[in-house]
């Protein structure tokens, strides 16, 4: 039943039935329309629609950044007034529909395109290279644990280590909007300030 | 009479431009200083890409006065999904799928070019040299090149290519010391204008998102370590703790900065107990990570990889304080 149940619902996606009723089964099914959707990412993974950055697990993110600095993302925790600014804000930069992504949804995108990274290196969001490479030294590998012999972990831990890096390189980026780096304004006293209390 | 028409329409047609030069710049650093006053004071449309690894970014970036004469700017990543980032004066708000939108209190737009462009350049001179190397052709026009070499061999060069007329921006590479090109901004369309384009003027009729409150102190907090070495120049601008957006995991955090470059160090305790230092280039952006002694260190910047590895190496704990 269950391998029959799965093809119903490739078939669907490939657009080959067209019954309502086929269409509520899905629909009621837990399973099948998971199914559905991930078989929808695959495609969009295939076709390279998927937003490059979406790595990022909104949802999580975003709740974990509230939870954890209130001060720093305050404008999420008042849903009334943003919601009011974004949509003027919205109607000027015109429809970015990629960002109003459902939390379900892209819970599910997060887990396709680990799977997606795992199988294909290329499809990793930044192009990175080199690595693997010891500074000032042999080449190294780059599992995390000795012990982990076989390929596959290997791989895992190569894939765990991009990821890793990708959200520093991401983290970077975002710690330099909040710094607002003036280099000319020569009125501010906290780093000297802040590296007597480091010491 | 034909040949005098046509001498006053190559007038007319100079004119415009002749207006916005004061006197074609003699030295590196006076081709700079008109670059970033021209960076603050004309209304322009461009387009640059920007060009790492293999892969290119394409941008528009808009930038006008308003007529209260405040400074608008629009700087929108065109591939991918939507990355705007908005300026009115001393607002900045970024639009972008991972937050909602929010703003940031400074007149500095963090994207590809750097800041310190459209400021105070001479504050550099202290780290870097500034030599004006000769003529070249970009972007359909004569263009004047100019290096900003450091003066020691920690840092990258960036080159600077400048329209002749305006000295507005029209290239930028980040060159290693061997001379290798790491990335480049190459501007594809310029155009300067007397009124500000149509999105800017829309712009400045649009309420921004709410300004991000940072709290006093929230960027100079005490952590439990310290980092010995630094290339000549760096200050500290940030020190705080936070948890990276997409990994969720806690760091300690140390942004310094040398007017020109950034280095981010994150530093957090690790089930490992050592793992060999490892790193990926992103452009000229390097991400560097180490365990020592269940400590994980990483370094990311636009710094040469020895240095970011110099840098890791000297993070040491605070005597006293546990990690």
């Amino acid at each position: 039943m269950s391998e029959s149940k799965f093809e119903t619902v490739s078939s669907l996606v490939d657009n080959f039935h067209h019954e309502d009723a086929v269409l509520d089964d899905v629909l009621k099914d837990n399973d099948m329309s998971e199914t559905w959707q991930r078989y929808h990412l695959i495609g969009d993974v295939l076709r390279d629609d998927v937003a490059q950055s979406i790595d990022i697990d909104l949802s999580d993110a975003i709740s974990n950044a509230i939870a954890e600095e209130p001060t720093v993302l305050a404008p999420v925790k008042k849903p009334s007034l943003p919601s009011v600014v974004k949509a003027k804000v919205v109607s000027m930069v015109k429809p970015f529909g990629q960002v109003a992504i459902a939390a379900s949804a892209a819970g599910l995108m997060v887990f396709g395109v680990q799977t997606n990274v795992a199988d294909n290196d290329t499809a990793t969001p930044y192009q990175v290279v080199q690595t693997g490479l010891a500074v000032g030294g042999v080449a190294q590998p780059v599992s995390l644990n000795f012990q982990q012999n076989t390929r596959a972990d290997q791989q895992q831990a190569i894939v765990e280590q991009q990821r890793r890096f990708q959200a520093l390189l991401q983290d970077h980026k975002q710690q330099m909007k909040f710094s607002a780096v003036i280099p000319s304004s020569k009125d501010k006293q906290q780093p000297q300030e802040a590296d007597k209390s480091v010491k | 009479m034909k040949l005098t028409t046509f001498l006053i329409s190559l007038v007319l047609m100079i004119s415009p431009v002749k207006a916005q030069e004061t006197q074609e710049p003699t030295s590196a650093e006076s081709w700079l200083k008109q670059l970033s006053h021209s960076l603050k004071t004309l209304n322009f449309g461009t387009s640059f890409v920007v060009v790492k690894n293999n892969h290119a970014e394409p941008y528009h970036w808009f930038h006008g006065i308003s007529e209260q004469g405040d400074e608008l700017e629009i700087l929108s990543l065109l591939n991918g999904p939507r990355r705007d980032v908005l300026r009115k004066g001393d607002v900045v708000s970024y639009i972008e799928p991972e937050l909602p939108p929010y703003s940031v209190k400074t007149s500095q737009i963090t994207g590809p070019i750097p800041n310190v462009l459209s400021n105070d350049l001479a504050a550099l001179q202290a780290h870097y040299n500034f030599v004006s190397v000769g003529k070249s052709r970009v972007l359909g026009r004569g263009a004047q090149v100019i290096r900003i070499v450091p003066k020691d061999n920690s840092k990258y060069a960036y080159w600077l290519w400048l329209d002749q007329h305006t000295s507005l921006l029209l290239k930028l590479a980040v060159i290693t010391r061997k001379g290798q090109q790491l990335e480049q901004v190459q501007f594809t369309h310029l155009d300067i204008t007397e009124q500000p384009a149509e999105s800017l003027i829309q712009l400045n009729s649009t309420e921004l998102p709410d300004v991000v409150d940072i709290p006093e102190g929230y960027q100079q907090q005490k952590l439990a370590w310290k980092v010995e070495w630094l290339p000549q120049g760096f200050e500290r601008i940030n020190a705080n703790r936070h948890r990276i957006v997409s990994t969720k995991e806690p760091v300690e955090f140390q942004l310094f900065s040398d007017g020109l470059a950034e280095v981010s160090i994150y530093v957090t305790p690790s089930k490992e107990q050592q793992r060999a230092t490892d790193y990926v280039m992103d452009g000229a952006t390097v991400a560097l990570s180490q365990v020592v002694k269940g400590l994980e260190v990483s370094v990311v910047g636009k710094v040469p990889t020895q240095t970011a590895k110099r840098i890791a190496d000297s993070v040491r704990l605070v005597s006293g304080a546990a990690p």
